[in-house]
């Protein structure tokens, strides 16, 4: 069983936190100046989905309840910021189908006021689901949150005075920039971070590795698993928000199973149960697919020309994500966690000769 | 072995990223080539390399087709025209098959100042407000409103009812435009009702509209529902006739449905390879296309994937220039181009006026029956 390590040496490792975020946040600065459209893109879209993956991870992997509802949530988080956000000149030219709901048109709210409330709307369906729903367990959890998320597709595609239904939105104003990417990456991390090390994170995981244990030993499982539900489904919103965000527009069929489906692919890759996985995974399949992409150009190898054939770069991350699962059944963080102290650890015994654990 | 594969890994990185040419016009091609819309994506793709080989050149200078995958993925085709104008640095872009993903990929090229020719994005919103963004086909209200006429005016129907799959983007809003039209006609739509996709008994739901008494019922499903509804409605022995959108034009539906599809209408492009009275454009895109695909008929998204091409090069000759910018100035004057799917003008919100076309099942067979201007 994995809990984060203990802090041997907090001074040491707060100013090393420090060091690594004004790294980082150098870096984003960097990248803003120097690096074209396409590069920051990724950058962006590699901190949406850690958001995303991250908020799965809560529910599935560190609370163990198996949902597919997670595109239903970002779906929610989306249109929610969306609407908050959309001018009413645009919200009327938009609306063909049918007048926009006169309720809708006036309201107006900044980016960061939308994204709370995209969270918050999020996590309180989620709430809602869960009262329910999480009376099941396994497969059958599985089953009832992607029911509840093709449900959440199929209003918003027939709410056509709030949805604007299957025509979907565009020209969302974009404030999705790499500082509020990255600094709402940071906060979502920060926030696990605390909790898995509180002693609700013991709880939660308690419930996850043996439930009538946990019971026995007083915890009111079922509050326990709402409440870490409804935290993941708060990021599920957020996230969505900030996907939305990024590429302008959204439509219901962005937010199909093949959503949820990606984004269980982010942490079953990174490692189901830990932060620091859900960050390398999103890394990991964020930049793969995109820089894949090289294998679909056609190839000139001295006289010989192949053409170049589309769906292949998909066959070869598909080759790369079952030698992760082969090699690597856990996940490539497992459920362990990265730590300024494993860091040092590790480099005190490359440095004596290594050898010792 | 370790090394070998990262030697042919290194191979292939350097040679695909060495292989552009610089004196050539580059174009980029986003669409869905693999993923749920692979099937219409690759015919565009087929149509877009016909025309590449009829029209290889402009201004005197090769083209370059520049393609890339989106995977059928909104976040992907952002990703794809964001590369295709920040690395690529095309000219101009064709793509994309699905409204949702013409639009994100839209947004990137409005930034980006770089026109798109979108080829089956038909959804209004796609070219509203846009200054970058083309497109070669229709727009839904027309085929709704189409539709709305056609069973109106040429058929002397007054009311109508709608069957429509709820979760699909596709049905819910065709459906809307025809009942926005036909009820502004003078018509009256008596009985609206729904069903979920993978629905294998639509029984209930007919025997509703069969008591309502409609002349007409708009259906505007995919054709594989289609073909069960029309089954079972003739079973039930309803009276009245249906009628679909482009989405029903597949040569499956007759070995689903049987009979049963005899006297089915439907709306589309007005192309079919065996259409009569073909325009010379589209006379050449058939014989070019059965030379290179033999035994292979081509459909709506070949031909528009065509359209879309030829669009750009002439666009291209007419601006003089290679330049993003003029293209576009070139792209917003064409007028009266004969593509095949019609001639092609722009109006306001960069949608060509086109006819639409109204086909039919009789004797088992699908028939052009003719176009309509709504």
């Amino acid at each position: 069983m994995s809990t984060l390590p203990e802090n041997k040496n907090p001074v040491r490792d707060n100013a090393m936190t420090v060091v690594a975020t004004a790294l980082l946040a150098a870096f984003l600065w960097w990248a803003e100046g120097h690096l074209d459209g396409y590069k920051i893109r990724i950058i962006n879209l590699i901190a949406i989905n850690a958001i995303l993956g991250l908020s799965l991870n809560l529910i599935y992997g560190m609370a163990g309840m198996f949902s597919l509802g997670h595109a239903g949530f970002m779906a929610i988080g989306a249109y929610v910021s969306a609407l908050l956000i959309l001018t009413p000149e645009q919200k009327t030219a938009m609306w063909i189908l049918d007048p926009i709901a006169p309720w809708l048109t006036g309201i107006h709210a900044p980016f960061l006021v939308s994204l709370l409330a995209a969270g918050l709307l999020a996590a309180l369906f989620g709430w809602l689901v869960a009262l329910p729903v999480l009376r099941l367990g396994g497969d059958y959890l599985g089953i009832a949150t992607l029911g509840f998320s093709e449900i959440i597709r199929i209003l918003i595609t027939n709410l056509t005075p709030i949805t604007n239904g299957p025509l979907g939105l565009k020209g969302i104003p974009s404030h999705t920039s790499l500082w509020m990417s990255y600094g709402c990456l940071i906060a979502a991390l920060a926030c696990v971070a605390r909790l898995m090390r509180s002693n609700f994170g013991n709880v939660i995981r308690a419930v996850r590795d043996d439930e009538i244990a946990a019971k026995t030993m007083g915890i009111n499982t079922y509050s326990t698993r709402v409440l870490a539900f409804t935290m993941g489904c708060f990021g599920g919103g957020v996230g969505g928000a900030l996907m939305g965000n990024l590429i302008t527009t959204i439509d219901p069929k962005m937010f199909m199973i093949t959503q949820t489906y990606s984004l269980l692919m982010i942490i079953v890759v990174g490692g189901l149960g830990s932060i620091t996985g859900s960050v390398v995974g999103s890394i990991l399949v964020t930049t793969m697919l995109e820089w894949l992409r090289f294998v679909e150009n056609p190839v000139t190898i001295g006289s010989l020309e192949i053409p170049g054939i589309p769906g292949m770069r998909m066959v070869i991350f598909s080759v790369l994500l079952i030698a992760v699962i082969i090699f690597r059944r856990e996940g490539i963080m497992g459920m362990s966690e990265f730590s300024w102290d494993r860091l040092f650890s590790y480099r005190n015994r490359v440095t004596r000769g290594g050898g010792a654990s | 072995m370790r090394k070998l594969s990262l030697a042919v890994l290194i191979c292939l990185f350097v040679s695909g990223a060495a292989f552009a040419a610089d004196d050539a016009i580059k174009i980029g091609f986003y669409n869905c080539l693999t993923g749920q819309n692979a099937f219409g994506g690759q015919l565009e793709l087929e149509g877009v390399q016909l025309a590449m080989e009829e029209f290889p050149e402009a201004l005197g200078k090769k083209i370059e087709l520049v393609v890339v995958d989106n995977k059928s993925d909104k976040v992907e085709a952002a990703n794809a025209v964001t590369r295709l104008i920040e690395r690529d640095k095309v000219s101009a872009i064709i793509g994309t098959y699905a409204s949702g993903l013409a639009i994100a990929g839209g947004e990137v090229a409005e930034v980006g100042r770089v026109p798109v020719v979108a080829t089956s994005a038909t959804n209004p919103l796609v070219t509203q407000g846009k200054k970058y963004t083309f497109r070669a086909c229709f727009i839904d209200p027309l085929q709704g409103a189409g539709a709305a006429a056609y069973a109106y005016k040429e058929l002397g129907f007054k009311k109508a009812a709608t069957l429509v799959d709820v979760a699909s983007d596709y049905g819910v809003g065709l459906a809307n435009f025809f009942k926005q039209s036909f009820i502004a006609l003078g018509g009256e739509i008596v009985s609206e009702v729904r069903y979920q996709s993978g629905d294998q008994d639509f029984t209930a739901q007919l025997t509703e509209i069969i008591s309502k008494q409609p002349d007409i019922v708009l259906l505007p499903a995919y054709f594989a529902e289609g073909a069960i509804v029309l089954k079972q409605a003739k079973e039930l022995g309803a009276a009245f006739r249906f009628m679909g959108g482009d989405a029903m034009d597949n040569p499956e539906m007759a070995t689903l449905g049987g009979d049963a599809i005899e006297g089915f209408l439907f709306t589309g492009f007005a192309y079919a390879p065996d259409m009569p009275n073909m325009n010379a454009v589209a006379k050449k895109f058939t014989e070019n296309w059965y030379k290179k695909y033999p035994g292979k008929d081509p459909n709506a998204n070949a031909a528009l994937g065509y359209d879309a091409y030829l669009l750009i090069i002439n666009a291209i000759k007419r601006a003089g220039s290679a330049e993003p910018e003029k293209i576009r100035d070139a792209l917003e004057q064409t007028k009266d181009l004969l593509t095949v799917t019609g001639t092609t003008t722009f109006d306001a919100d960069h949608n060509p006026q086109k006819d639409l076309g109204i086909l039919g099942i009789r004797n088992g067979k699908k028939e052009f029956i003719g176009t309509i201007v709504p």
